[in-house]
């Protein structure tokens, strides 16, 4: 492996890397505005400018390839310098809006001004005016005026999308990113521009003005509208300082991950965070009588641990019903496994999940399921409910919301009704609601923790992207508690207390998981 | 008078025709180098020639052309680059007009060279009569079997084609202008690669300029120690210097490298027009930096231009009288670079329009004291630093016009 010297510091690279991506690996910033690791170099923003020793010039960071012994100068006075022109030519031209810019904060102009600027302005010229709010795409809005021309998003749809929506127009200082007259980005993944715009020129229409990047807290995650699994981060603020409301998300990004979604999430995912709040279950009631009372998880598991107990004793194991979908976690699958089949003989299990949509052939799957090959490897034996199959039940437990989509309402309703005890574990209102003995509002995905294994058979594990509100609790939580609330198998269920731990039991019994 | 080599037969009539041109020893050359060389030996004869690139890099053509790999696959191209874009350069339209068929036995000569059997004429669309001229010339040489399949019987077979520019001086840096060719927006490319390696659609290729292809003949005929007599030993060959400005008699004037620029100015050109005084000279097209009155005792090529801080470029002369104001000279020159900033880099793109913008307030009687170094800060930051070689192509001259005649400038100055 060659090794080069960055400011004295001896480090060992990778063949093949460039000085920028061997410097990053060493820790070492080099500041680049138009470079970007998914796409070729570019060249062109001149910021990654380095000092080799032995070369007259500053050479490029971005496009030199690295070389056994190459000395190279990544903070000598020459390249600060050379920084220092690029970020006053950028300046000149650049309006002082950021007090109004939704990239502020997150700037890479501003950060690199801040770091080795800090000169003043001696531009004395009249700016060049352009347009402020071109719209560009379906939820892009282009401010000329912003631009640096680094060009990421013209590579982006040549390279990634492959659709060449948009270029270079005019020459010199009147070059602009054009596209064709109207007919404007609209592709699954161009929410991407907004989030690779080095600086405030390409913002997001969804995001645009709502509140200040500094405020927002970013949370990784993993996203669960598809079945691929795309890694993410959300970034959510707890409303204004002063009148604190529940934590809201703002933003979904992409984050990186070369195995499952590269730099790049669909806007499917992107734009698909308002089901976090819209017709949240926020109430665990009981409905007796036809009168509603809430109640604690505690007694709730009560009455739902007699009511399970009793038909098990009495030999009715058959009388229990699960509904699961695949929107579950593998612990919340393997829990539902191990407690209602294996440890009390249940054996009707069904399934209900959410339907599918359309795919295309990069990232968003048809399925719209976040762990269907979680719930195939870990084999649980389910199938489609079929309303018929729902009669002659006195137990029927309901995991997730989707029920009431796939079916009509007044056979579904006629179904449950023949069912004594129903209780619905679900995190959104839907008819259903009307149709069950118990709500216990759960968690989505995105508010709780543990793994899901996407399409290509990748076990991913998350943490709360979001904080959970309400009165409910996450299903594994549920199905632990109903586990010790009816003694089974004590020994093994009473050890476990945490997502990772049911991971690990998994792990023991499931081969594909180890 | 010295010997013309390239602008010999210039006053003959009708040279442009294929029987002319044969009538004065015309693809005689061809006939040798096909007929009696390997294509090892006739690169080793251009090579030795010490044949410098005349498009303005200066770049030994025989070593280019050794760059190009013979062991791959692909095709390989040649580009003629005649865009000559660069401002006070027209000494290639001559060579075109008057002598196409020389530019075109240069061109199966190096194709043969360096194994190439497709070769494009970039020529810049201004010159359409020039682009006709040659289209007529490449048909004349297929009917005579010099183009085409199996040329002269030999078994080699190259076709040559016409490309017109649509007007961007960018499209006559190299890799600009093989995008250019390509189809695309003319954006300079990132080297390395170089083109000798991947160039015109991916594919090995040589580009050479106009003038440095029209000297292939010659090699091949008379060999490399003669070329190198017409010239200096390590610039071999004549120039084809183009004169324009205040002087007597302007225009193109064939001379071994090496000559006098004052002898140029003052015998070939006939010296200052009508009694005026000589201010300066930029004595290698525009981009090269500006000599001052007594800074032209030079010999013109390339490496006694480069000892004196300016370059012989494309060889091309402006002369420049005292009469002539030096911010008229710096405002044409400022605003010729922000115009033809292809935009691609930000140095360049936003360097040379503030320079302009900083010019035009001094020519509106608006400078400030601190403008002539505010100009000088922004050239320094531009050179060296940007993509492709316009952005010291527009900081060089005004670095040194700023730096020359620093005094005149001031004298531009508002002084309220």
């Amino acid at each position: 492996m060659p090794r080069v010297f960055f400011d004295d510091r001896s480090v060992e690279v990778a063949e093949g890397l460039t000085l920028l991506r061997a410097a990053e690996s060493a820790g070492i910033h080099i500041p680049h505005f138009c470079y970007h690791p998914a796409f070729a170099p570019e060249g062109s923003c001149r910021m990654c400018l380095v000092e080799i020793e032995g070369l007259p010039k500053l050479e490029l960071a971005c496009s030199t390839l690295v070389k056994d012994g190459l000395k190279v100068r990544t903070m000598s006075p020459k390249v600060v310098e050379a920084r220092k022109g690029v970020l006053e030519f950028l300046l000149a031209e650049h309006p002082l809006d950021c007090p109004i810019c939704d990239k502020a904060g997150e700037c890479k102009l501003q950060d690199y001004f801040e770091e080795y600027g800090l000169f003043r302005s001696q531009f004395k010229e009249r700016k060049e005016r352009r347009e402020k709010k071109f719209k560009l795409g379906r939820n892009l809005i282009l401010d000329r005026e912003r631009c640096i021309l680094c060009t990421r998003c013209v590579r982006f749809l040549n390279e990634i999308t492959k659709t060449e929506d948009a270029g270079i127009l005019n020459r010199g200082i009147y070059s602009e990113v054009g596209i064709f007259e109207s007919e404007f980005i609209d592709n699954n993944y161009s929410g991407n521009l907004a989030q690779i715009c080095p600086v405030g020129a390409i913002t997001d229409s969804d995001f645009r003005f709502k509140t200040r990047v500094w405020f927002l807290e970013s949370r990784e995650s993993v996203c669960s509208l598809c079945s691929r699994g795309c890694n993410i981060i959300m970034d959510s603020h707890p409303g204004h300082p002063r009148t604190p409301r529940p934590r809201r998300v703002y933003r979904v990004r992409a984050r990186l991950n070369p195995d499952v979604n590269s730099h790049w999430i669909c806007d499917y995912g992107r734009y698909g965070y308002a089901y976090l709040d819209k017709d949240r279950q926020d109430k665990l009631v009981w409905k007796k009588g036809g009168r509603e009372t809430r109640l604690s998880w505690d007694k709730a598991a009560q009455i739902l641990a007699e009511k399970i107990r009793s038909l098990v004793l009495h030999k009715k194991n058959s009388r229990i019903g699960v509904i699961l979908h695949a929107n579950l976690t593998n612990e919340e699958l393997f829990l539902a496994d191990r407690l209602f089949r294996r440890g009390l003989g249940v054996e009707k299990f069904f399934l209900a999940d959410p339907p599918p949509g359309e795919g295309d052939d990069f990232l968003l799957t048809p399925d719209r399921t976040a762990n269907r090959r979680g719930l195939q490897e870990i084999g649980l034996p389910v199938q489609a409910p079929g309303l018929e199959a729902l009669s002659g039940l006195d137990l029927l437990l309901i995991f997730g919301h989707y029920l009431a989509a796939g079916t009509s309402p007044a056979g579904l309703e006629n179904a449950l009704d023949k069912v004594e005890t129903k209780a619905l574990f679900s995190s959104h209102k839907t008819g259903l609601d009307g149709l069950v003995d118990f709500i216990i509002p759960v968690p989505v995905i995105a508010e709780k923790k543990g793994t899901l294994t996407n399409i290509d058979g990748r076990v991913q594990a998350f943490a709360a992207g979001l904080d959970f509100e309400g009165d409910g609790l996450p299903e594994w939580r549920a199905l632990l508690d109903l586990a010790k609330e009816l003694r089974v198998e004590t020994k093994y269920f009473w050890p476990l207390t945490s997502p990772e731990a049911v991971f690990r039991a998994l792990q023991k019994e499931i081969p594909f998981y180890k | 008078m010295e010997e013309k080599v390239l602008t010999r037969h210039f006053g003959v009539e009708g040279l442009f025709r294929i029987e002319v041109y044969r009538e004065q020893g015309g693809y005689k050359a061809v006939e040798k180098a096909l007929k009696q060389m390997t294509p090892a030996a006739v690169l080793d004869e251009v090579k030795k020639a010490s044949l410098r690139g005349r498009g303005g890099a200066g770049f030994p053509a025989g070593v280019k052309w050794g760059f190009v790999p013979q062991n791959v696959p692909k095709p390989r191209y040649l580009c003629v680059n005649a865009d000559e874009g660069e401002p006070g350069t027209f000494k290639d339209r001559y060579l075109m007009n008057h002598n196409p068929h020389l530019l075109l036995e240069g061109t199966i000569i190096a194709s043969y060279a360096v194994g190439i059997h497709a070769a494009f004429i970039y020529i810049r669309g201004e010159y359409e009569a020039v682009a006709l001229r040659l289209e007529a010339a490449i048909d004349e040489a297929c009917r005579n079997g010099y183009l085409g399949k199996n040329i002269l019987g030999t078994g080699f077979d190259l076709d040559v084609v016409v490309h017109r520019g649509a007007g961007a001086y960018i499209c006559g840096e190299e890799t600009a202008l093989l995008e250019s060719l390509e189809g695309k927006r003319g954006h300079p490319r990132l080297k390395p690669p170089f083109p000798a390696s991947v160039g015109l659609f991916q594919c090995p290729t040589v580009i050479n300029n106009v003038e440095t292809l029209s000297n292939i003949p010659f090699i091949v005929q008379n060999g490399a120690e003669w070329f190198i007599r017409q010239g200096l030993p390590k610039d071999g060959g004549t120039r084809v210097f183009g004169v324009s400005g205040m002087v007597q008699k302007p225009g193109i004037y064939e001379l071994p490298l090496g000559t006098n620029l004052r002898t140029i100015i003052f015998d070939y050109a006939g010296g200052m027009k009508d009694g005026k005084q000589l201010k300066a000279v930029i004595p290698g097209g525009m981009s090269a930096p500006i000599l001052t009155a007594d800074e032209i005792d030079l010999p013109m090529d390339f490496d006694s231009l480069a000892g004196a801080g300016s370059m012989l470029g494309s060889a091309a002369i402006i002369v420049i009288d005292k009469e002539t104001s030096i911010l008229d000279v710096l405002k044409s020159v400022a605003n010729f670079y922000s115009h033809e900033s292809c935009g691609q880099c930000t140095p360049c793109r936003i360097g040379t329009a503030w320079i302009n913008k900083i010019v035009r307030r001094l020519a509106d009687g608006e400078g400030e004291q601190d403008d002539i170094d505010a100009i000088i800060r922004l050239a320094s930051n531009i050179k060296g630093k940007t993509l492709c070689p316009l952005g010291d192509a527009a900081a060089l001259p005004i670095l040194s016009i700023c730096q020359k005649f620093r005094r005149e400038l001031e004298g531009y100055l508002s002084h309220a």
